[in-house]
């Protein structure tokens, strides 16, 4: 069993993740990383709007149309139009200043290309944290070779030290978004100003992009995104808000319906 | 069909688990950047020390009677029960807070090492400059803030958490878990002067 960790700086933070392979050695998880920067490396260049040449600008400033670019701005593009349908316009990346602006759901998006990497090389057991935004694979194989999820803490925005709440993922994404006591980084497509629905809200589910988007739309419905989040087509994922007031939580999706079972 | 809607009480204080200090776990680990100091503990690694496990249980003690309680208002449709969520999870922070307190007062906390707060470097970022002051007491980082930031844009960064940051922070008090999902902002110029930070406190 080879157990590796790696940081990768890149998107203007650290992209951590945990590797734990039952058939590869470490020079062959090596190598599944040089892949695997080579893909990060050239997301930040066609995503970053940071980057005036990146695809992404050049869309944004209208220099060139969505139909000739790669298929994986194509892929983005869809995917963030899937997560403005969902989530009845709270997550709106063409709502922002400056243009179609995909950050909310590219980190989630690329996180699960990361896992898929890896896995494909032979690692079985990967944890990808993208600033937050996390996907997991294969649960965690623990030293004495027994499978568990991976536990995945949820912080207090207010207090970065304090976990509010365990997940536990065997495969899948985790998604949080949140407000900090004097900042706050989502704008409200509908009114654009600062969202202020809730503190804090958490996404689980099976694609990493949308539990980036959805978390961002909770966001900025707050105790309203419990409307949308119920339909049909949520039914994989859950939902986790912290109340901006009072700092009560709700929560929706399988992940708690489980919970209630097992009382 | 419409899914039920828990309402999980307490208040985020009352939810809280307190951290224990226990030595970092550094496992095997190889990194790709620069960026000094021991790697998180990989995964929820299991702990000779009290268990932080056992103290995650508690703290999720009010989530379970919070959810007996809401059972009425989770058979309703999400749609309506959607406003009545304040209330009841409102009314559940008295039961959430012996369990805050229980677990504070079981949290050892020893641990010798650096003490002290570390600048890093002003770095000129397109917008601005962003400078980062990490304060560190007894090795663990305790907090981190903006000494700079582009103007009008302060409170921006002033709150700024690098998840790195506090998965490293955490893994090394002994939470027993191998992730950490939180709100982020990201930023070159936040990073790479927070990167400095930690280098000049030795971490």
């Amino acid at each position: 069993m080879v157990r590796e960790q790696y940081e990768i700086e890149v998107w203007g933070t650290v992209l951590y993740i945990a590797a734990i392979s039952t058939s590869l050695d470490k020079a062959a998880i090596d190598v599944a990383i040089e892949e695997v920067k080579k893909f990060v490396f050239d997301v930040d260049e066609v995503f970053s709007t940071y980057k005036n040449q990146s695809v992404i600008s050049q869309l944004r400033r209208g220099e060139i149309e969505i139909g000739g670019c790669s298929d994986d701005v194509i892929e983005v593009w869809n995917g963030c139009n899937e997560a403005l349908q969902l989530s009845g316009g709270a997550f709106d990346p063409w709502a922002v200043a400056g243009g179609f602006d995909p950050s909310g759901y590219v980190k989630g998006w690329a996180a699960d290309r990361v896992a898929d990497i890896l896995v494909q090389a032979g690692v079985q057991h990967v944890q990808v944290n993208a600033a937050g935004d996390l996907t997991l694979r294969g649960g965690y194989l623990n030293k004495e070779g027994v499978l568990e999820p991976w536990k995945i803490g949820v912080v207090n925005p207010d207090n970065r030290q304090e976990v509010l709440r365990v997940f536990e993922i065997f495969d899948g994404a985790i998604a949080t978004s949140g407000t900090y006591e004097r900042g706050a980084h989502i704008i409200d497509p509908f009114s654009g100003v600062i969202a202020i629905g809730a503190k804090s809200a958490t996404v689980i589910g099976p694609d990493g992009g949308l539990t980036d988007a959805l978390a961002t739309a909770l966001m900025v419905s707050g105790d309203d995104g419990a409307q949308w989040f119920g339909q049909e087509e949520l039914s994989e994922y859950s939902a986790w808000c912290i109340d901006r007031n009072d700092g009560g939580a709700w929560g929706v999706g399988p992940v708690f319906a489980d919970e209630i079972a097992r009382q | 069909m419409k899914r039920a809607l828990l309402i999980v009480g307490g208040t985020v204080g009352g939810l809280g688990a307190v951290l224990s200090i226990t030595p970092p776990q550094i496992t095997s680990s190889s990194s790709v950047s620069s960026l000094p100091g021991a790697m998180p503990a990989l995964g929820g690694a299991k702990q000779n020390a009290p268990t932080p496990t056992a103290k995650a249980t508690q703290s999720s003690a009010p989530t379970t009677a919070a959810t007996k309680k809401a059972t009425p208002s989770a058979k309703a449709s999400a749609q309506s029960s959607a406003s009545a969520t304040a209330a009841p999870a409102q009314s559940q922070s008295a039961t959430a807070t012996p369990v805050q307190t229980q677990a504070a007062a079981s949290a050892p906390a020893t641990k010798s090492g650096v003490s002290g707060t570390f600048t890093g470097s002003a770095v000129d970022v397109s917008y601005g400059i962003v400078q980062v002051k990490i304060t560190v007491a007894n090795g663990q980082i305790t907090d981190a803030q903006a000494v700079q930031a582009p103007n009008g844009r302060n409170d921006r960064y002033t709150q700024m958490a690098v998840p790195i940051l506090r998965q490293r922070t955490l893994a090394a008090q002994g939470a027993n878990i191998s992730g950490v999902s939180g709100a982020s902002y990201t930023s070159y110029g936040w990073y790479t002067s927070l990167v400095s930070a930690l280098k000049q406190a030795g971490l």
